[in-house]
């Protein structure tokens, strides 16, 4: 088995809108060992998110090759991405991104909708991934019933109700208070702990000590350790 | 957890659009349910009078370049040269070549007379042979024995007796029972025959003997009408038989009423399917921009179940359930409402006399209907759906 989990090759994504060019990625490179867990940052449109989608299966790149875990994402069909994303990514969300109409139960079994397993199994694997996330004694809440703390911590469970070995969270403390979000940044670390590797854009340098790793980006760039040593000292001092 | 609950929530939570669209389809399945009935009894009406009027045949005297009219104000009877029928023709039908079909013979006199300062159309005829060979015939206050109604075909209808049809009985202003003098001679009103709608209702009734006495013209008769046994057989065939056993008839097959009914039936049905198509094409339209909209108020939403890991083939699926579920309900409620609008709005719309029955046969064909027509119109907003960009989806949130 490799320790690769993510490795990127000179991606570049160019968006086209109405005439338009955007240069989201201009060429990046990238490698993450199976365990990790790396904080991206960088300034508003830098290409974080568009990353993220990118590493997410989501958004083919204009250029270049991502593997994940020896796979090479954008050689598969629509469809075996779907499939892909079910089996290996767990997503996090900045707003949560629950199903209103769905219980906090229900939200967490979402993602086993689709496999093949008895209505009973799944119930189970969804409420031990409620516990995981400590949220054990709310399972029939509605999201309109829950705050926002614990609305995240279902969009946590669901992630990982799959056991995927990779969580792809962007901006998952951003609209929590310190404290909550603290909270949030000790459970990613726990599970990391536990064994997944996760990539997290975040725009709170308070969050990096909960990560093993940081990666800088500016205008669609990564900057390389000396750049990096820079802006992170200038972060320090600040 | 399974795709149909994620399809049922959602219907649960858009219950106002969903109702929508079932009304739609409703309305639509509905009409055509509605007209389909119709239609199909109108054609078993038919049927029905095409039994009757099919195989019947009128004798009416050979007489060159005149017409003899059976129904109109007029029967000319002044005439040198026609060899007239008579009571000794009935026994030639019996023994001619078609003897075999012959079912019902009743001969006729039709005369001119003076009711009331009134000319009037007097029929005689052998009441018994005439009204069982007219089964619709039917008495406006008819006689009882106990509860059952007396077949008037089974009355005995007094020497003196007369028995007039709406619009004669209207004109005259006569009821059962009065008296009244035709020719000096004084008859009494039997009854009142119901509303036929056709020129039979102008015609008043009596004893073939007494009309023949008052009409000066014993033995006489005016036409024979002849009801063969089968729907099927030929009565032109029949009809040359006839003329054959009696060489001073002419054998006249009486088809006309049917064929006009099937005209106004195919006038309807041209209308009814007209208007269900284009009730249908609405409520085509309806789901369309029903499901158009809902699927982009659930942009986010189809974007969260792709970025899990649902397939464009798992979205399809919850869109096609959803729409499935509803339009089922729809054909099902359309047939029950569309069956209660044959029974109550058709007898009206096609002035059919009967009720028209439940056709539950026509369910399948309902729900079928507004289950075809709601996923072929909600293809494109499906499609939309499942083609949907999750990275976009989720992007702006
Ligand atoms: N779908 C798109 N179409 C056109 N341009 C896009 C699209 N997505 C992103 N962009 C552009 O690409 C650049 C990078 O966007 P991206 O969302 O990756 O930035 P980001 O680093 O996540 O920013 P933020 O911190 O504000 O979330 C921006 O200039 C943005 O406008
Ligand atoms: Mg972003």
């Amino acid at each position: 088995m490799s320790e690769i989990m993510i490795s990127i090759n000179n991606i570049i994504k160019t968006y086209r809108s109405m005439g338009d060019e955007v240069q989201a990625l201009k060429g990046v490179s990238l490698s993450i060992k199976k365990g990790e867990s790396v904080s991206v940052m960088g300034h508003s449109g830098s290409g974080k998110s568009t990353l993220l989608s990118i590493i997410g299966a989501l958004n083919p790149p204009t250029s270049g090759k991502i593997e994940i875990d020896g796979i090479d994402l954008y050689s598969l069909s629509q469809e075996k991405r779907a499939d892909f994303r079910r089996e290996y990514l767990g997503f996090v969300f900045q707003q949560f991104q629950l199903i209103p109409y769905l219980t906090a139960h229900e939200n967490v079994m979402l993602p086993l909708t689709t496999t093949r397993r008895s209505n009973k199994e799944k119930q189970e694997m969804a409420k031990e991934a409620l516990v995981r996330v400590g949220l054990g004694n709310k399972l029939n809440r509605l999201p309109n019933q829950l705050s926002g703390g614990e609305q995240e911590r279902v969009a946590i469970a669901r992630a990982i109700v799959n056991e995927p070995p990779l969580i792809l969270a962007d901006e998952p403390t951003g609209s929590l208070d310190t404290k909550t979000g603290d909270e949030i940044m000790a459970l990613f670390q726990k599970l990391n702990e536990e064994g997944l590797t996760v990539l997290m854009v975040t725009h709170n340098p308070d969050n990096v000590k909960y990560l093993s790793r940081t990666i800088m980006m500016k205008d669609g760039r990564l900057l390389n350790h000396d750049e990096q040593l820079i802006t992170t000292m200038n972060n320090t001092i600040l | 957890m399974n795709l149909f609950q994620i399809a049922f929530n959602n219907i649960k939570r858009r219950k106002v659009k969903m109702v929508f669209l079932a009304l739609g389809l409703i309305v639509g399945v509905t009409t055509a349910v509605a007209f389909l009935s119709i239609i199909e009894s109108m054609t078993v009406d038919l049927g029905d009078r095409i039994d009757e009027f099919g195989a019947n045949i009128v004798i009416l005297p050979r007489s060159e370049g005149q017409e003899v009219h059976y129904g109109s104000t007029l029967i000319s009877n002044i005439s040198f040269d026609i060899e007239k029928l008579t009571l000794e023709d009935i026994p030639k039908i019996y023994e001619s070549s078609v003897a075999e079909y012959i079912n019902i013979v009743s001969p006729k006199l039709v005369g001119a007379v003076d009711i009331n300062n009134q000319k009037s159309l007097l029929v005689g005829v052998e009441t018994q042979k005439e009204f069982i060979q007219k089964p619709w015939f039917s008495l406006q206050e008819p006689l009882k024995e106990g509860n059952s109604i007396v077949d008037l075909a089974l009355m005995e209808i007094p020497d003196d007796g007369i028995i007039l049809g709406t619009s004669a009985a209207e004109a005259l202003k006569l009821k059962k029972g009065d008296e009244v003098s035709i020719n000096n001679r004084s008859f009494k009103v039997f009854g009142l025959l119901k509303k036929l709608g056709s020129e039979e209702d102008g015609l008043i009734y009596a004893n073939l003997t007494a009309v023949q006495q008052l009409l000066d013209r014993p033995g006489e008769l005016s036409m024979i009408e002849v009801s063969a046994y089968c729907n099927a057989c030929p009565v032109e065939e029949i009809a040359m038989g006839l003329e054959e056993a009696i060489p001073h008839g002419r054998g006249i097959p009486l088809r006309q009423a049917a064929l006009f009914r099937e005209e106004t039936i195919s006038q309807f049905s041209t209308f009814g399917y007209a208007l269900s198509g284009m009730v249908l094409l609405i409520a085509a339209l309806v789901v369309l921009i029903t499901m158009l909209s809902s699927v982009n108020e659930r942009t986010r939403e189809i974007g969260i179940f792709r970025a899990i890991g649902f397939r464009q083939g798992h979205i399809l699926q919850i869109i096609f359930l959803e729409v499935g579920i509803v339009s089922i309900t729809g054909g099902i409620v359309g047939f029950g409402l569309g069956s209660l609008a044959a029974k109550y709005a058709g007898p009206y719309l096609a002035q059919l006399q009967g009720d028209i029955p439940l056709r539950p046969e026509l369910l399948l064909p309902a729900v079928l209907l507004s289950t075809g027509l709601a996923i072929i119109a909600s293809a494109y907003p499906a499609l939309k759906a499942a083609r949907l960009n999750p990275a976009e989806a989720i992007r702006f949130i």
